[in-house]
């Protein structure tokens, strides 16, 4: 009577299934769905239908044909939009008024405006930022992406990445220790960012306008078969990359304070990446009725999340700091809430999705390689499809997961890891630690209720 | 940071040895969840970390070491605790993992379950009813046939799913659907049924059960047993998953005759249902507990032993309540049982067929049926967990007004491993209470099962015959024995 005989998926208890031979039962471990609310559960499978899944495949079919490509390093002001005029700062993660901002990035923020001149003193810039005469909006809102505090000023040089004559941008990594991302704005600091506009932003572009743009996605892939993860590991792509410009750089004046920056920071081309996939994921947005999460983002005090059918909605839940390991002397009790728009590397599917790819770093999870392994296969399970471009030599070069599906990630309760690193509750202390976050459940109920509002009303 | 004056700090040096950074944050992170513990930091003595470790009060004073030395430092809450502290840490700077990989997961949901192996064709749901729609209605997506176990599942999602099913062509069997034999698979609560010519469509899991272990006796084989939920000839249901079940039993090959158990539908659906089966192109018996028996235009019986019987004769054969074993079960039980019948059931339409047998022969009587949501509240389904109907059965022992207790023992797939043996010790304790009083409890039943099932139906059959209950080949013919000695009281006290 059953075209292919009796083949049984058991949803629960196994008695039910004692008579059926067990090579015939595929038994579940069932746990309720949509982190235990009946009522959003119902939302989401009305959603997964055809439509959706078609909505989906046109979406991530849109963000994996990107091939981005590292085109110029130019000032923020001359190609950011929204930049070019008036008193404007950008911040990572969702929108955030001055006042409730996190320590760091009210840190950053006073930096930049002592850095644009606009302020003389940190006084004064903190009360021209509550003022609002200095105007702050997200990075993502001006295609554009920032670690930790994200904070881009008009004069700062920004990495330029281009897709079929669209563009992406993000600033231009300062290294660790006390830098603006972390919220110090010191001498120390504002002196380094002078030298990185006037020096090595000129220089890493010429150095491009001569040897031509580099393709990103290559880069990223070469980097992954090396044990980065694209986000907390970025030292195979940093070496690549300045072995890439090393010979363009080297006839230019100041080539060596130049290859110097460049040798003494691992995480230099993280910010290329997160340029670049943040060009890839802006293909998606507003593809309607896709459940594919666009963006993720945290401003210190809440996560962000953006996702295709929704457009440029934030759905935004509160943050907390992230668990991993504390450089001597520091703990949890110093950390700050979980920040910056790096999570875009999530987002595309490598760095938390990666691990796989970095069994160097497992340790911060406190993990071994099995469970990097083990991390990049529960990423699997909410994400639409292998990165084509990515494959993880790990994982019999299958391609990291990449796509991650709001309904998948309420089906099965599993949440995005994102790596991160972890700043100093306070401004200007700079970089404790390391570890891992997941995203809060609460922004994905969120989208699935707002993407079922969207439809009904259609 | 400032050091705390209260605390003590101490430090070890590790001559060129060497760990990665990472290595070393990790081991400090584990000693520092010591109790007593305030703060480890494990670091190569480069000095940019030496540094670190002064600025936020973590270096020694006296401290000697070169930037190849590896450096421990605890500060605690006393001199013992750091000196622990740092021969753990130093311990951990040479432990080992055996780095022995991890299982494999099972699957969460149904789609992960979809993608392991051959694709699975039906869905077993079984989870809480308040989740049960949902995985129902992703298993349907996915074109999956489904047996939904589940109860506490709305009408009205009963509804929508079943169109969804039917739409389809998927089968929906549920919700709370107790037993399906499907292509001679096993679901649920199921007995071990021989192959063969008859079909059943059932509104009722035990009344299906009941049927099916009648028609084994009679030599008759099972081809479908189709569940469809206690609700499908509702009104507001009409009929959906019958409709289907009977589209796809009349195209069954395997299929001769097809008989539908139910409780009597809503009128409005007893009428589409009687000419559809009118119509359905194979021989049908309608057993529907509690109508009226006829013959046309379709075969109707009242009871599950009538409906048993009228569709083993069908087919030529005879469901034989043979007079030797109700002889002998009456023989095992005649004296005394003065009083009224209770009935203490695991199977709902058993519970049902004795309350419908003893009210045609005009006795009233208490028939409880245990696995109702009343009484299952919080613990398993006495089919289960037959201990749950052991209070009942020693309350009865104690009522003097008892003479007669029935009951039933459902065995297969799904039940109990060992239900006779519960019972039968129930049935001793109520009848060594009535004893003690002066009376006599006389405890009369039925098995319903198959020499096939797992449970051993001739050993369950003397468990309970040892402990003195009167074992009749039906559940049908219990009833009626009930009933005649009531009615034989009745008599005996009015020529009195």
């Amino acid at each position: 009577m059953i075209t292919g005989g009796v083949r049984v998926l058991n949803a629960g208890l196994p008695i039910i299934v004692e008579g059926v031979p067990s090579v015939d039962v595929v038994q579940l471990d069932w746990r309720p769905p949509a982190f235990g609310d009946p009522d959003l559960a119902r939302l989401a499978v009305t959603l997964d239908d055809d439509a959706t899944h078609a909505a989906n495949r046109i979406a991530l079919a849109a963000v994996h044909a990107a091939r981005p490509r590292l085109l110029a390093v130019r000032p923020a002001r001359e190609v950011v939009p929204g930049l070019a005029d008036g008193r404007i700062l950008l911040h990572a993660g969702p929108p955030i008024e001055a006042k409730r901002m996190c320590g760091p990035m009210r840190g950053a923020l006073v930096g930049a405006a002592l850095f644009e001149g606009w302020a003389q003193s940190p006084e004064e810039a903190e009360a021209l930022l509550d003022a609002g005469v200095i105007a702050v909006d997200p990075c993502h809102h001006h295609s554009a992406v920032g670690p930790m505090a994200g904070v881009l000023a008009p004069s700062m040089p920004v990495f330029v990445v281009e897709d079929e004559g669209r563009r992406a941008y993000a600033s231009l990594n300062e290294g660790l220790g006390r830098v603006l991302r972390f919220g110090a704005f010191d001498q120390e600091v504002l002196t380094r960012l002078g030298w990185m506009r006037d020096v090595l932003g000129p220089v890493l572009d010429g150095a491009l306008q001569a040897s031509g743009p580099v393709d990103v996605t290559s880069l990223v892939a070469q980097a992954l078969t090396m044990g980065d993860e694209g986000h907390n590991r970025n030292v195979a792509a940093t070496s690549l990359l300045a072995r890439r410009l090393a010979p363009a750089i080297a006839p230019l004046p100041h080539a060596l304070p130049v290859l110097e920056f460049l040798a003494s920071n691992d995480h230099f081309a993280l910010n290329v990446s997160m340029a670049a996939a943040k060009l890839a994921l802006d293909n998606a947005i507003g593809i309607e009725g896709s459940t594919l999460v666009t963006a993720m983002a945290r401003n210190g005090v809440e996560f962000g999340l953006r996702v295709a059918g929704t457009g440029e909605q934030w759905f935004t839940a509160p943050v907390g700091p992230a668990d991993g390991l504390f450089f001597p002397g520091y703990g949890i009790e110093d950390a700050n809430p979980d920040l910056g728009d790096s999570a875009i590397t999530e987002t595309l599917g490598i760095g938390g999705f990666a691990m796989a790819a970095a069994p160097a770093i497992t340790r911060f999870v406190g993990g071994t390689p099995d469970d990097a392994l083990e991390i990049t296969r529960s990423m699997r399970r909410i994400t639409l499809a292998p990165h084509p471009a990515y494959p993880l030599p790990p994982l019999n070069f299958s391609g990291a997961p990449s796509g991650i599906d709001v309904l998948k990630v309420l089906d099965t309760g599993v949440l995005p890891v994102i790596n991160t690193g972890i700043a100093h509750r306070q401004a200007g202390v700079g970089q404790i630690g390391a570890g891992i976050v997941t995203a809060p459940p609460e922004v994905f109920g969120q989208a699935v209720r707002a993407l079922h509002a969207r439809r009904s009303a259609r | 940071m400032n050091a705390p004056d209260n605390t003590a700090l101490g430090a070890r040096t590790m001559r060129r040895l060497y760990r990665d950074s990472v290595a070393l944050m990790a081991l400090a992170s584990t000693v520092e969840k010591r109790e007593g513990v305030l703060r480890v930091g494990a670091v190569m003595a480069t000095p940019a970390n030496l540094e670190i470790l002064d600025r936020s009060g973590m270096k020694p004073a006296d401290l000697v070491a070169a930037p190849d030395d590896l450096l421990l430092v605890v500060r605690a809450v006393d001199e013992a605790t750091v000196q622990e502290a740092l021969d753990a840490a130093e311990a951990g700077l040479t432990s080992t993992d055996s780095g022995a990989p991890r299982t494999e997961r099972a699957p969460q949901t149904v789609l992960e379950g979809l993608a392991v192996g051959d694709r699975p064709t039906v869905a077993a749901v079984s989870t809480p009813g308040t989740y049960a729609p949902i995985v129902v209605e992703q298993a349907l997506r996915e074109g999956l046939h489904v047996f939904c176990f589940s109860d506490n599942v709305g009408l009205d999602d009963e509804v929508r799913l079943k169109q969804m099913a039917v739409e389809r062509r998927l089968l929906l069997m549920g919700p709370d659907c107790g037993t399906a034999v499907i292509d001679r698979v096993p679901l649920g609560f199921a007995n071990v049924l021989a192959p063969g010519p008859v079909a059943i469509v059932a509104a009722s899991g035990t009344g299906a059960q009941e049927i099916a272990c009648l028609l084994d006796r009679a030599g008759v084989g099972v081809s479908q047993l189709v569940g469809v939920g206690g609700r499908d000839l509702s009104a507001a249901v009409g009929g959906l998953m019958t409709n289907l079940a009977l589209d796809l039993v009349a195209e069954d090959e395997t299929t001769e005759v097809v008989v539908v158990v139910s409780k009597p539908p809503a009128e409005e659906v007893a009428q589409q249902l009687l000419a559809r089966l009118a119509a359905l192109g194979k021989p049908v018996v309608a057993c529907l507990l509690g109508l009226e028996d006829t013959e046309a235009p379709v075969v109707v019986r009242g009871t599950l032993e009538g409906g048993a019987a009228a569709a083993a004769e069908m087919l030529g054969r005879s469901v034989e309540i043979d007079e030797a074993s109700v002889a002998a079960a009456r023989d095992a039980g005649t004296t005394g049982g003065l009083g009224s019948v209770v009935g203490l059931y695991t199977g709902g339409t058993l519970a049902a067929e004795a309350k419908i047998i003893l009210t045609r022969a005009g006795v009233a009587a208490e028939i409880l049926d245990l696995g109702d949501d009343q009484y299952t509240a919080g613990r398993p389904h006495p089919m289960i967990d037959p201990a749950a109907r052991t209070e009942h059965l020693v309350r009865a022992g104690a009522r003097p007004d008892v003479g007669v207790v029935l009951v039933d023992l459902v065995l297969g797939h799904g039940a109990s491993h060992d239900p006779g043996t519960p019972l039968a010790d129930a049935v001793r304790e109520a009848r060594a209470t009535a004893a003690a009083d002066g009376r006599e409890l006389l405890v009369l039943g039925s098995v319903c099962g198959t020499a096939a099932d797992p449970q051993g139906i001739d050993g369950q059959r003397r468990i309970l015959r040892d402990a003195g209950v009167g074992l009749f080949p039906s559940n049908a013919a219990a009833a009626r024995h009930a009933a005649a000695l009531v009615n034989d009281q009745r008599t005996a006290q009015e020529i009195a």
